[in-house]
């Protein structure tokens, strides 16, 4: 088991710093995801642990061993490092077995043969794979190569264990419970993980912790429902789930949003121009009250919510109502919304 | 428009599809059928006697057995020469990688005998341009080499069809997921070691295809043995049927056809075999998200391999394409090279004398007319393919395939026995028997661009079109042709310049007055003069680098010959 420790790292390609200055620290037994929109990075920075591509600068240590350096040019191999992988395109060798495929990390460590077909077998079963080990990869589901990816990287006991996209080729249900099963994996070997990906819903749902980058650097690192509910700035919050952003004025005593002609009293510690983002779900929705009023325009069924779009002054709102009925509101007519929770960023963030 | 128009349109496809299936039945299908069953009959009688009399005689045995024993060795020696440029090429961060790609497979696009009289100028034992320095520099009591014996023979053999094999292996290598091999190396594996145990069976079938592709080039090979390996007395197939065919009577062709036919149904079923077994679908690797290939830092390696590729490069292209400029202006063949021994008198006579204009107008008048059949043919016979979706469809495409996978000397015995007459068609001695050869050769290379460029292009702009309210024809000529004029234009010149230089069937189909570039050049070889040899080869090499300019600029290199 191992904690890994990621030091000021920046990766140049050229004169693009594709990774910039990232800093981390993933504990033992952690679940750590590194979420971002494409080339973020993310992919860059996991690589460079795995090690196919090499730091520029910075440090990055495995338990208490410096594996790659910018600096002193230190590298450890990646066949060195002890550590499982499963790639976004499962990587499982075609023209092996499933058992094949499985029991590779054991050949190459020259296990004997009995404890070598013994640890596959408890593989297969981890990953529900029994009796599907003289199958070919071609005879099996994009589902089961990911399965038979997760066991292959899982089989040499590594101390770390890394996941580069490895749902985004599944088709939406099955993304869905590979999720949990991962994560049950996860808690049951007691493995520390870094999980890439660019699905907020699948970070939210696994993470110990979230890594948010953008544009190589990190933009916030915390918890799930922290990054939700307080996003560190306008990226993060525009990022993870809905919002719906509002220029505003910030004083010391209260928050003005000058485009929807409403003024909110809160105690603030910086102040300033700067922008106010409101999730929809944060938003109720009456027919009667007093503040804020706007008229509604349009509205769309979801099934499990309602998607309300509101004009108010300048603004079109968008609120998300999950308790209402769909005929409640007449479309055109005079409605009344109430701001549950906003989060306020000053201008001049990141 | 309503039914009357579809079914115009429906009358004018198939009217496209009987045209071409025609066209190919007669000129392919029918010769090379006929030619099968010619070999089967004695004085009307079905009989295995012409085998038999091939056979029991010990030159045509051993014919058979040199060109087994050269194509083999010709393929083993490329596959291990091409496996490891290839990687350097496609997987490493040695310097000046795009040059060195282009370099490897210059040989390519050098016509092989051209190759073949270059080589015999660089290592003939008394006064190749190697042998003499090397007899100089280490003062040496006799010439190192003789390029007139089996090792010479495989030497050229090799240079040439290597190509094919480096470039099946560098399409392999550039396509393979490199997640696969990251994988390897993450379970543990070194880099040498994921090459063994995944790099390489993966890329099996398509190290064995490149390989079967030069086995099959190097025995359908006429020009490099007949040049290089006869002054040796080494037979191969090809140089015996061609021999036979030299004899003029029917006793001769009897004997041809029956080493053609044994000669066709190797190469035939070695292709069959092969598309057999690349057509197979558990070797797919699924691609994921297109990650750049594992470069392999050389470290201070990487200037010895740019020596290697340098090496390998003057060795192979620069030398031989020198010592044919050099010999080309030279006044006396064995004084050594210096001012006042170089002319340019020699090239007088290509303008001169009717001995080379003739051949070559030759030349480009049957090549111009293969190329226009051919390409016009292809434009059918691909729209067929791909953007129909009649019944047969593929035909007319798998019987130019046929066509381009039958050794030359095949074909041209084919054409011979089936159009001099005996069905109704003479075209012996003609021009024409020389077209058609070179178009049933030759028409898939047009096809296989064409094809390739029509499918990128989506039914759903020819749709547009129509739903514009443009007729099918007037689709054709705004929108289609335009889309694949470069791919028509590099398809014409892909059959116009191996027709214009073409020796294996131009040698057998050729009468008094329609000798051709190759023909002359083989004669000017054979006949020991090596200098006016050697200015048609600058001219065949000069139209050949031209023709391939154009084709690259027109398909942004993705296309070349």
């Amino acid at each position: 088991m191992a904690e890994v420790i990621i030091q000021s790292v920046t990766k140049k390609f050229g004169e693009v710093k594709a990774v910039n200055d990232f800093s981390a620290t993933i504990a033992d037994g952690e679940f750590v995801s590194i979420l971002g929109p494409s080339g973020c990075g993310k992919t860059t920075m996991l690589r460079m642990v795995a090690g196919f591509e090499r730091p520029t600068e910075g440090d990055i240590y495995i338990g208490d061993k410096l594996i790659s350096s910018g600096q002193n040019g230190t590298f450890l191999p990646p066949e060195k490092r002890n550590i499982g992988m499963v790639f976004q395109s499962y990587a499982v060798w075609p023209h092996m077995t499933v058992f094949q495929n499985i029991a590779y990390p054991l050949k190459i460590q020259k296990v004997s043969k009995a404890e070598m077909t013994d640890r596959t077998n408890k593989a297969l079963e981890l990953v529900h794979l029994e009796g599907y080990g003289e199958r070919f990869p071609h005879q099996l589901s994009g589902g089961q190569q990911q399965r038979v990816a997760l066991a292959r990287a899982l089989v040499g006991e590594p101390r770390l264990l890394l996941l580069d996209e490895p749902l985004s080729n599944l088709d939406a249900k099955l993304r869905e419970s590979m999720r949990f099963e991962i994560k049950d994996l996860q808690k049951k070997l007691k493995i520390t993980v870094i999980y890439v990906t660019h699905d907020q819903a699948e970070a939210m749902a696994m993470s110990d912790r979230i890594i948010v980058m953008n544009q190589g650097i990190i933009q916030q690192n915390d918890k799930p429902q922290n990054i939700y509910e307080n996003p560190t700035n306008k990226i993060v919050a525009d990022f993870i789930g809905l919002v719906n952003f509002l220029p505003a004025e910030i004083t010391a005593g209260s928050i003005e949003m000058p485009t929807i002609g409403f003024t909110l009293r809160q105690a603030n510690s910086t102040t300033g121009k700067g922008l106010v983002a409101v999730r929809p779900e944060h938003i109720t929705i009456s027919k009667t009250g007093s503040g804020l009023s706007g008229t509604l325009l349009h509205k769309f069924y979801l099934g499990d919510s309602i998607d309300y779009r509101v004009k108010v002054k300048d603004e079109m709102i968008r609120v998300i109502d999950k308790s209402g009925s769909f005929e409640e509101y007449p479309d055109g007519e005079t409605v009344y919304l109430e701001f549950n929770k906003l989060m306020a960023f000053p201008q001049s963030g990141k | 428009m309503g039914v009357k128009g579809a079914l115009s349109r429906l009358d004018a496809k198939w009217l496209v599809i009987l045209g071409s299936v025609g066209v190919l039945v007669i000129f392919v299908v029918v010769p090379m059928v006929y030619l099968v069953i010619n070999s089967f009959i004695v004085d009307g009688v079905v009989d295995f006697d012409n085998y038999k009399t091939v056979y029991s005689k010990i030159v045509n045995w051993e014919a058979l057995m040199n060109t087994f024993k050269l194509s083999l060795l010709v393929m083993i020696l490329s596959l291990i020469i091409s496996f490891p440029l290839a990687w350097l090429v496609g997987r490493t961060n040695m310097p000046g990688k795009g040059f060195f790609r282009t370099t490897f497979v210059a040989t390519y696009m050098i016509p092989p005998y051209v190759g073949a009289i270059a080589w015999t100028q660089l290592l003939n034992p008394s006064v190749g341009f190697v042998n003499t320095m090397l007899v100089h520099m280490f003062n040496l009591s006799s010439s190192p080499f003789n390029i007139y014996s089996m090792g010479g023979l495989v030497w050229v053999l090799t240079l040439f069809y290597s190509p094919f094999a480096f470039i099946t292996i560098s399409r392999a290598l550039e396509k393979m997921d490199p997640t696969l091999e990251e994988a390897a190396r993450i379970s543990g594996a070194s880099p040498l070691r994921a090459l063994c145990d995944v790099t390489l069976p993966l890329m099996f079938p398509s190290i064995l295809a490149g390989g079967l592709l030069v086995f099959i080039a190097a025995g359908s090979c006429f020009g490099i043995p007949s040049i290089v390996g006869m002054p040796a007395q080494i037979e191969v197939l090809t140089t015996r049927i061609v021999t036979y065919v030299y004899m003029g009577d029917s006793k001769g062709i009897r004997d041809a056809t029956a080493l053609a036919v044994s000669l066709m149904l190797v190469a035939n079923s070695i292709l069959f075999f092969m598309t057999m077994m690349l057509g197979k679908k558990d070797y797919v690797t699924i691609g994921g998200k297109s990650t750049r290939p594992n470069i392999v830092d050389l470290g201070v390696w990487k200037w010895a391999a740019v020596a290697v590729a340098v090496t390998y490069g003057l060795v192979t292209v620069f030398l031989p394409i020198a010592s044919i400029f050099v010999s080309s202006l030279i006044k006396t063949y064995s004084q050594p090279i210096n001012l006042s021994n170089l002319t340019f008198e020699n090239w007088l006579p290509v303008i001169q004398s009717s001995q080379f204009i003739v051949p070559i107008k030759n030349s480009f008048i049957t090549a111009t007319a293969a190329a226009t059949i051919s390409t016009v043919i292809a434009v059918f016979v691909s729209y067929l393919a791909i953007k129909t979706r009649a019944k047969g469809r593929f035909i007319p495409d798998v019987l130019s395939t046929l066509g381009g996978a039958t050794p030359s000397v095949v074909i041209a015995l084919a054409l011979i026995i089936t159009f001099s007459g005996n069905l109704g068609l003479n075209l012996y001695s003609t021009l024409a028997i020389l077209v058609v050869g070179y178009m049933v050769k030759y028409l898939t290379m047009s096809v296989r661009t064409i094809s390739a460029s029509l499918s990128q292009v989506h039914a759903s702009l020819e749709e547009a079109a129509l739903n514009s309210g443009a007729s099918w024809l007037r689709t054709c000529k705004d929108i289609m042709l335009p889309l694949i004029a470069p791919s028509i234009v590099a398809g014409w010149f892909l059959v116009f310049m191996p027709s214009f230089y073409e020796l294996t069937m131009s040698i057998i189909l050729y009468g008094a007055k329609t000798k051709t570039i190759g023909v002359l050049l083989y004669e000017l070889q054979t006949y020991a003069d090596p200098q006016s040899a050697s200015v048609l080869s600058v001219l065949v090499l000069i139209i050949v680098l031209a023709g391939n300019l154009i084709i690259r600029k027109l398909t942004k290199g993705s296309v070349g010959i």
